[in-house]
Order: C-alpha cells, then sequence, then structure tokens
C-alpha cells in the first residue's frame, strides 16, 4: 500500500503532530497586540506616505497632492495590522508551513482556560463571538445615540446655529452609518452567534476562525469611522452621494474603509450562518422543525450576502475616484452619479430587512413562550421570510423615483415595492394570529411585541405612503422618510433587539435581567420615541426637507417636541442599559430554563458549557408544541355528534 | 394529504374530516357570537371611526403653507387622503387585536411560567385566505390607484395631455433651472434669456423645467406645487407644473449639498399673466408668452 493514504479500521488514526505548545501564537497574541501592530503599522504608512508626498504641490481644488493615498493607506495599514496582530492570518501560516491545527489547539483557540481573557483574545468559541458582539453593538449604539442627541440638540435650538454646519453635516452622516451598522449587527450579531447553533444542537459554528475573522474585521472598522470627525468628517449623510462625496476632507476616507471592511465581515460572516443552519443542525431537526428565529436569520444572511458587495463595491469606486483618479462618478470624464445612487440602494434597500428580519423573527421566537400557544401558521411566516428576500432585490430604485434617472421605472418599482407589504403582512399576520386568544404573560420580552407591531402598523402604513411615486414626490428628502425609517429600523428593529436580548439574557449571562428598571426604561424610550418620530411626521408633512440645521418658523414647535422626545429616549436607554449592565454583574441566577421554553438552548445547562451539549440531542417535533385543544372546537365536536340537532337549523 | 408522501403516517392518522360538520354559514354566526370576536370588532370600528379623521389631518398639515398651487399637488393631496382612509381598517383590526389581547384575554404575571396553557390554534385555512386575500386586494388597489395618479401627473407635468384643456404647446414657458453650492438661477431662453434668482410665472401657464446642476446633486423641490427633480451635473432632468393659484410659494433643495444646504431656498411668485409681461419688460426680456 500506498504511502499517501492508509485505511485505518477500527484503529487509531494518527492526529497533526502538536508543535510546541496548543495555539503556537495565538498564545501571545490579544486585542493589544493586535492595537499595537495596528498603530506601528499605521503610524509608519503615514510617515512613509508623507515622505513619498510631493510636499507643497497643490491640485486645483487647492489639496496637497497625495494627501488622499496618505491617509487611505494609513487606514488600510491599521486594518491589515490590527488583523495581523491579533493573530488573524495564524491559520493560513500554520497550513503553508505545513502545520496542521491539533485538538488542542483547537481547543485552546476557542477559549480553554483563558478564563475572562478569552474576551479579548481570536477566539474562535461561538459563545464567546457573541458577547462580542453584543458589547461592540452596545457601544456603536450609545455612540449613534450621543450622535442623534446632538442632531436633535442642534434641530431644537431654532433660534441659533449650535453647531459649525460642516460638524452638523457630519455627526448626521456619523450618527446614520454607526447606527447602519449597529441595526445590521444587534440581533444577528450577539443572538446569531450565541443563540443559533446551540438553538440548531450544534457544538459550534460551521467556520468557527471564520467567525472570530468576522468579529474582528468588524472592530477594525469601528476606529477609522470614529476618526473620521477628526479628519474633517464626512459632511454628506450616510448615502454619501457623489460628487459631493468627493469634495469631502480625507476623513471620508475613514467611512469608505469603514465600509469595505464591514463588508467583508458581514459576508463572512453571513456564509457561516447559512453554512451552520443547513449542515449542523441536530437530528430529527428537518426543516419544519426548525425554530423560526433561524430562519429569520438565515433570511437575514442571505440578503446580507448578495447585496452588501455592491455597497462594498460602490465605495471602492468611489475611494478609486479619489485616490487614484479613476472617474466612475465625474460626469464631466464619463462617469455616471447614478452608477453610485443605484449600486449604494441595491444594497441600501435589502439591507433595511437585514435589519428588521432578525427582530421580527426573534420576537415571533419568544411570543410563543409567553403565550403559551404554538406559532400561528409556521409555513406562512417562513413564505413570508422567503417572499421578503426575493421581492428586496428589486425594490431598490423607490430611492431614486426623484432621481430623473429614469422616470418611467417609477412603474415596474411602484408595483414591486407595493407587492412586498404582501409577505410583510405574512409575518404581521402570523404575529396576530399567535396572539389570538392567547393569554399574555407580561414580562418584559413579550411587551416588546406590542410595542413593536404598533411601531410597525406606523410603520407599514407611512411606507405605504412613500412607495407611491405621486406622493413621494412630495414626501421625498422631506422630514416624513426619515420619521418613517426611524419607525421601521428603530421603532420595528431596535426595540425587537430589546425584546430578544431580554429574552436570552438568561441564557447568556446566566442571571436574570432586571425587569423592573428594565422596564421602566423601555417604555420610557417608547414614549419618546413616539412624541419624537410623530412629531416628525408632521413636520414633514409640512414640507421640512431632511439634513438641514436651519428652517422655517413654520417647522419650530413639532421640532422643539421632537427634541424633548429624543432626549426621553436617551434618558430611557441609559435606564434599560443600567438594568443590563447591573443585572450582568450581580442579578439572581438565572436556572437553566426559566421561561418554560421549548426550543434546545433552554434544554442545555446555563451557563453553557464549551460545546454546549454533553451528548448532541435529537429533536423528534418542532418547538411549538405549547397550548391545549381548542375548547370551542369540543364544543362543535360535541354539536357534531348530536348531528340532527345542527342539521335542523 | 399528499399521497405520495412516504413519511411516517403521524399526520395522516387525524381523524376524518365528520361528514355532518355544520355548514359554514352556521359557523360564521357561531364564530360571531363568541364574546371576544364581537368585542374586537367594535373596537375595530371605534379605532376607524378615530383614524378616518387622521386623513383630514394629514391634508390640513400639508396645507399649512399655502398647498396645493397646482393640480399636481391636489392629486398628491387627494392620493395621501385615500391612503389614509384606505389603511384604517387594516390598521384598526390590529391594533384591536393588541388592545384585546392586553385587555379581553387575560394576563398572568409573575415569575415562574404559567401553569395554565393557552388554546393550541396552529392554522386556521379560512383566516389566512382572508387575510392574504385582503391584503393581496389592498396592494393590487394600491398599484392601480398609484399608476393611475402616476400616469396623470406626469401628463401634467410634461403636457402631453393639456391641462386645463387648452392646447399648451404653444402656451409654454420653458425654463432652465440651475442648481450651484447653494442657489438656484433661473433662465428663460424664449424671454431674451433673462435670468433671475427667484422664479416669476404665470397664472395658468404650463411650465417647463430643464434643471442642471454645476457642482454636486441638488433637489428642486417647489413646495406647494408638488414637483421635485434632482438636479444633476452632467445631465438635464425635466418637470413640469401649471400653477392654479397666485401666490409666493417655497422652492427647497431636497438634496444634501454641503455646507448650507439648509439655506438653499429661494420662492416662486405666481402672478397673473399682466404682472409677468411687465415683469419680464423690466428684466429687459421682449418676447413673451
Amino acid at each position: 500500500m500506498s504511502d499517501t493514504a492508509v485505511i485505518h479500521e477500527h484503529g487509531h488514526v494518527p492526529q497533526p503532530v502538536q508543535h510546541g505548545k496548543p495555539g503556537g501564537i495565538l498564545r501571545h497574541t490579544s486585542i493589544v497586540t493586535g492595537l499595537v501592530s495596528g498603530v506601528v503599522l499605521a503610524v509608519i504608512a503615514y510617515l512613509v506616505g508623507g515622505m513619498l508626498m510631493p510636499q507643497g504641490t497643490l491640485d486645483a481644488d487647492g489639496i496637497q497632492v497625495g494627501i488622499n493615498a496618505q491617509i487611505a493607506a494609513t487606514y488600510i495599514a491599521w486594518v491589515v495590522g490590527f488583523m495581523a496582530g491579533i493573530g488573524a492570518f495564524a491559520g493560513p501560516i500554520r497550513w503553508a508551513m505545513g502545520h496542521d491545527l491539533t485538538h488542542d489547539d483547537a481547543e485552546y483557540m476557542a477559549g480553554k482556560g483563558q478564563g475572562k481573557w478569552r474576551y479579548w483574545k481570536y477566539t474562535t468559541d461561538h459563545k464567546v463571538v457573541g458577547f462580542q458582539y453584543l458589547v461592540i453593538s452596545m457601544v456603536l449604539l450609545g455612540l449613534g445615540g450621543f450622535l442623534a442627541m446632538l442632531v436633535r440638540t442642534e434641530l431644537g435650538a431654532t433660534w441659533t446655529e449650535v453647531f459649525d454646519p460642516n460638524f452638523y453635516n457630519s455627526i448626521i452622516g456619523t450618527h446614520g452609518i454607526v447606527m447602519i451598522i449597529a441595526m445590521i449587527i444587534v440581533v444577528t450579531g450577539p443572538l446569531g452567534n450565541f443563540v443559533v447553533p446551540i438553538m440548531i444542537g450544534a457544538r459550534d459554528m460551521a467556520f468557527p476562525r471564520l467567525n472570530a475573522l468576522s468579529f474582528w474585521l468588524l472592530f477594525a472598522a469601528v476606529p477609522p469611522l470614529v476618526t473620521n470627525l477628526m479628519l474633517g468628517g464626512m459632511r454628506d449623510g450616510w448615502t454619501v452621494y457623489q460628487p459631493l462625496g468627493a469634495q469631502a476632507p480625507v476623513g471620508m476616507i475613514g467611512y469608505q474603509i469603514t465600509i469595505i471592511t464591514f463588508a467583508f465581515s458581514t459576508g463572512i460572516a453571513s456564509v457561516n450562518l447559512i453554512t451552520t443552519i443547513v449542515t449542523m443542525r441536530a437530528r430529527g431537526m428537518t426543516w419544519n422543525r426548525v425554530p423560526i428565529f433561524v430562519i429569520g436569520i438565515i433570511a437575514s444572511s442571505i440578503m446580507g450576502l448578495v447585496w452588501f458587495p455592491m455597497f462594498q463595491y460602490s465605495q471602492v469606486f468611489a475611494l478609486s475616484d479619489r485616490v487614484i483618479a479613476t472617474s466612475f462618478y465625474i460626469p464631466q470624464m464619463g462617469g455616471s452619479v447614478w452608477l453610485y445612487e443605484n449600486l449604494f440602494w441595491l444594497l441600501g434597500h435589502p439591507e433595511v430587512y437585514v435589519i428588521v428580519v432578525p427582530g421580527t423573527a426573534a420576537l415571533m421566537e419568544l411570543m410563543v413562550v409567553f403565550l403559551r400557544k404554538p406559532l400561528f401558521s409556521y409555513k406562512v411566516a417562513v413564505a413570508g421570510f422567503a417572499g421578503i428576500v426575493g421581492i428586496s432585490s428589486v425594490v431598490w430604485v423607490h430611492h431614486m423615483y426623484m432621481t430623473g434617472w429614469a422616470p418611467a421605472a417609477g412603474y415596474p418599482f411602484m408595483l414591486s415595492t407595493e407587492l412586498i407589504s404582501i409577505p410583510f403582512g405574512f409575518l404581521v399576520m402570523v404575529m396576530l394570529g399567535t396572539i389570538w386568544r392567547g393569554k399574555v404573560w407580561t414580562r418584559l420580552p413579550m411587551m416588546a411585541v406590542f410595542a413593536v407591531l404598533w411601531n410597525k402598523v406606523i410603520g407599514g402604513i407611512t411606507g405605504v405612503y412613500l412607495s407611491d411615486v405621486p406622493v413621494d414626490q412630495y414626501m421625498h428628502g422631506s422630514m416624513f422618510v426619515v420619521a418613517h425609517f426611524h419607525f421601521m429600523l428603530m421603532g420595528a428593529g431596535l426595540f425587537a433587539a430589546m425584546g430578544a436580548i431580554s429574552y436570552w439574557f438568561p441564557k447568556m449571562t446566566g442571571r436574570m435581567l432586571d425587569e423592573r428598571i428594565g422596564s421602566i426604561g423601555f417604555w420610557t424610550a417608547f414614549a419618546g420615541f413616539q412624541l419624537t418620530f410623530g412629531s416628525m411626521f408632521v413636520a414633514g408633512l409640512q414640507g421640512m426637507p431632511r439634513r438641514v440645521l436651519q428652517f422655517d418658523d413654520a417647522f419650530n414647535v413639532s421640532n422643539w417636541l421632537s427634541t424633548i422626545g429624543a432626549y426621553t429616549i436617551g434618558i430611557g436607554m441609559l435606564v434599560f442599559l443600567y438594568a443590563i449592565v447591573t443585572s450582568w454583574r450581580s442579578s439572581v441566577l438565572a436556572a437553566a430554563n426559566p421561561w418554560g421554553a421549548k426550543t434546545l438552548e433552554w434544554q442545555t445547562e446555563t451557563p453553557v458549557p464549551l460545546e454546549n451539549f454533553p451528548v448532541l440531542p435529537v429533536v423528534t417535533s418542532d418547538p411549538y408544541g405549547y397550548g391545549v385543544p381548542d375548547p370551542y372546537d369540543e364544543i362543535e365536536e360535541q354539536l357534531t355528534d348530536e348531528d340532527a340537532t345542527v342539521g335542523a337549523r | 394529504m399528499s399521497t405520495v408522501d412516504d413519511r411516517p403516517v403521524a399526520e395522516a392518522d387525524e381523524p376524518e374530516e365528520p361528514t355532518n360538520r355544520p355548514e359554514a354559514s352556521y359557523r360564521l354566526r357561531e364564530w360571531l357570537s363568541r364574546p371576544y370576536v364581537r368585542h374586537i370588532l367594535i373596537i375595530a370600528a371605534v379605532i376607524t371611526l378615530l383614524v378616518v379623521p387622521a386623513a383630514w389631518l394629514v391634508i390640513f398639515f400639508m396645507n399649512m403653507t399655502g398647498a396645493p398651487a397646482s393640480s399636481i399637488m391636489s392629486e398628491i393631496e387627494k392620493t395621501m387622503f385615500v391612503f389614509t382612509i384606505v389603511s384604517a381598517p387594516l390598521m384598526a383590526i390590529t391594533l384591536a387585536i393588541l388592545a384585546y389581547s392586553l385587555l379581553g384575554w387575560g394576563r398572568v404575571s409573575g415569575d415562574e411560567p404559567p401553569m395554565q396553557e393557552s388554546p393550541a390554534i396552529r392554522s386556521n385555512p379560512i383566516a389566512i385566505t382572508l387575510w392574504i386575500g385582503t391584503t393581496s386586494v389592498l396592494a393590487a388597489f394600491l398599484v392601480v390607484w398609484g399608476v393611475t395618479e402616476l400616469a396623470t401627473i406626469t401628463a401634467y407635468s410634461y403636457g402631453s395631455t393639456p391641462a386645463n384643456q387648452q392646447p399648451n404647446a404653444t402656451k409654454r414657458i420653458d425654463i432652465n433651472v440651475t442648481g450651484q453650492q447653494w442657489l438656484w438661477t433661473f433662465a428663460y431662453p424664449d424671454q431674451n434669456d433673462i435670468t433671475a434668482p427667484v422664479l416669476v410665472v404665470p397664472i395658468d401657464t404650463p411650465l417647463y423645467f430643464n434643471v442642471t446642476s454645476l457642482d454636486v446633486v441638488h433637489n428642486f423641490w417647489v413646495v406647494e406645487l408638488g414637483i421635485k427633480i434632482d438636479a444633476n451635473p452632467g445631465a438635464i432632468t425635466n418637470t413640469g407644473v401649471t400653477p392654479n393659484k397666485l401666490g409666493t410659494f417655497n422652492i427647497r433643495c431636497a438634496e444634501l449639498c454641503g455646507l448650507h444646504h439648509a439655506y438653499m431656498q429661494t420662492q416662486i411668485n405666481v402672478v397673473t399673466q399682466e404682472e409677468f409681461d411687465s415683469w419680464v419688460r423690466e428684466m429687459g426680456g421682449s418676447k413673451t408668452v
């Protein structure tokens, strides 16, 4: 027999040889080495770039020639240096050297025996990654929320300019993109990573090292976004339409590097989630027994995977226009501003569903537990998600009705946009049908269902107005649009995420959430939210354009109310955050299954052990076997037994 | 139930439909006689009655600065009004179920999962069909309405069918609109190419705008006349309107265009034909329409 392939029957299979201690170089890398290496490489890139620059040579706009390339190189060096320093390239390098990973290596990388320090390392355990995502999404939401307070302060002070207009435009854009990134990850990141593998009965994600890669890429993407404010800012809203974006100072490069890096992160995370869900479900978990939350995560991941590259390329082109003088978006040189708008909105609209779908699915998953009822019509829910995934890919032009790009495109895209309300209605029907005749266990996660459905009704109806081209001719670019998408992204997205996080909080942290304080925060934020965006609808109807810092006196009252509401949201969110943080540190310990739920993640112990289950479970039914037979059906059966009486009527 | 299903017959052995099932009309009456159904229908009716006035409220807010000043704006307001009325029942039924869930079907609190389980309703083909049917009909209505209205306002804009039942090809004013950071310039090519920072136009005359930009993307929004189109560098976009109300209305930029975007606004003065003629002469123009 040759040496290259040996068949071992029932015998000992030779394992890869352990070189050195388990983990190898990863024993020495952590966020600290990552930060040091990232900063050092960035400084080197900056200095070398500075030496290569033709100092004092200005281009037509009076800007130092080469500054864009220098800053872009600095940011790219930061990302590459950080990833190298934290050990992201250790795996491929080891393969190149012919060292395969041993079981001990894999366990070390999953964080075995490293205590709390594993949260600061390139750790592959999906539960660690889930926590990392939870913390970074809360940090980003805090930053975005703080910027929102600044925006509302400016708009509430109708008598003066609080901020320099350039800085105001920068905080609008930064608020927008920080919140979009935070909302994309807030459910899929913490819960998709922590809960989904346990929920489907797996020991980890399909690609644990890609899981770590996706998180640390996201981490590396944040500093360029924040530092853009110090380099002149991205003054163009989160959409950064060209050629206005080309006028912005070098801070814009921070935004572009962030988007390019974040798109890699999202793509990797999506591939990982889809593969995990498709291939690693427990025995017996057929597709009609998969929990609906898992369906929502896979739907959202598909949209992210397919459409994020469009956004990424819109920014790659914009960066190359800026750095190497290509002309993708420069009309005088054969470029097109409409090309940018199309690429941007090809992701820009599916992204709304990337945000809303996981939150909605999480609420469906938890509401059955608090209603003690099966999910109403699982199949319609799946059809709803499938319909959204399909139709969301052909609605993007409704953001471009008023661009003059293709006036006739208004007809088909009005059709597709209004059609997507049908699968979205499926989801509302499933939730209403599940609520129907259920006795509500009024805990905080369940109350989020009521809050979100209210917001969805408002957001849905105002969305119907905007899908209509003639109405959009009045509303486009007005505060009405701002209020509408905040109702969908924040009202239906963030409040759902708050409910979902409080539901899985006991499993993730091992402690019960302080619901008394949490509810005070939740409902304060909810009330402030209604005031803020309710009056913003009025400002929009009156004709107030968005992204302005001064406006007619006619809009004063609604803006004052909005600002009061926004501060109320801020207070409520801080109270909710306080509840999360204090409960995490010192609340009562949670039982393994405090809600009496039937999905798999509640059947394993709390805190969840390293490989989730002592023995992998086998699934025999869907997780919705709650409830008792319908008493009315029993009456009907009795009636049909006494056949004559009914027929006679 | 499919006959080629080779799974274990777990679902196939449900009891057969009783042949003496009550007829549909009886079952509907029985369903309607249930207390919670009646209460929800009453709550929904009340909410509908409360929501319908919002249609007038919406129009009130839109008219606060003097709209509508063109038939396009009238059509837009009509659409807003109709959509609000149409949405009201769907909104009402949703909110009624939410309200009744909190008030009618009962609540439990406490730390332990409730012992009492709710009815295990996994599906209801009639309800599903009804919901999907209703929302599909509503969506179809929205599409048909939207397409019709879009064709109507396009006709009002471009004059492919005469507004005010007059042949408008001869009696039309072309205006070249140029956006730049951060002001608007209006040129009247047929009036000896006079230019002005404020738009002055005669009432009841079709206007046709050629819109472009010198630098970045702006958006030409004549608020009370209900027209809006991007001003793009390197391209000319078109829109049009026939003002039907005298007065001064707002023109705003509706696309973020940099530092002083907020201040990029001006006015449109809709005046009588005589006033317009004298304005044109004053500005040095010769030919008027």
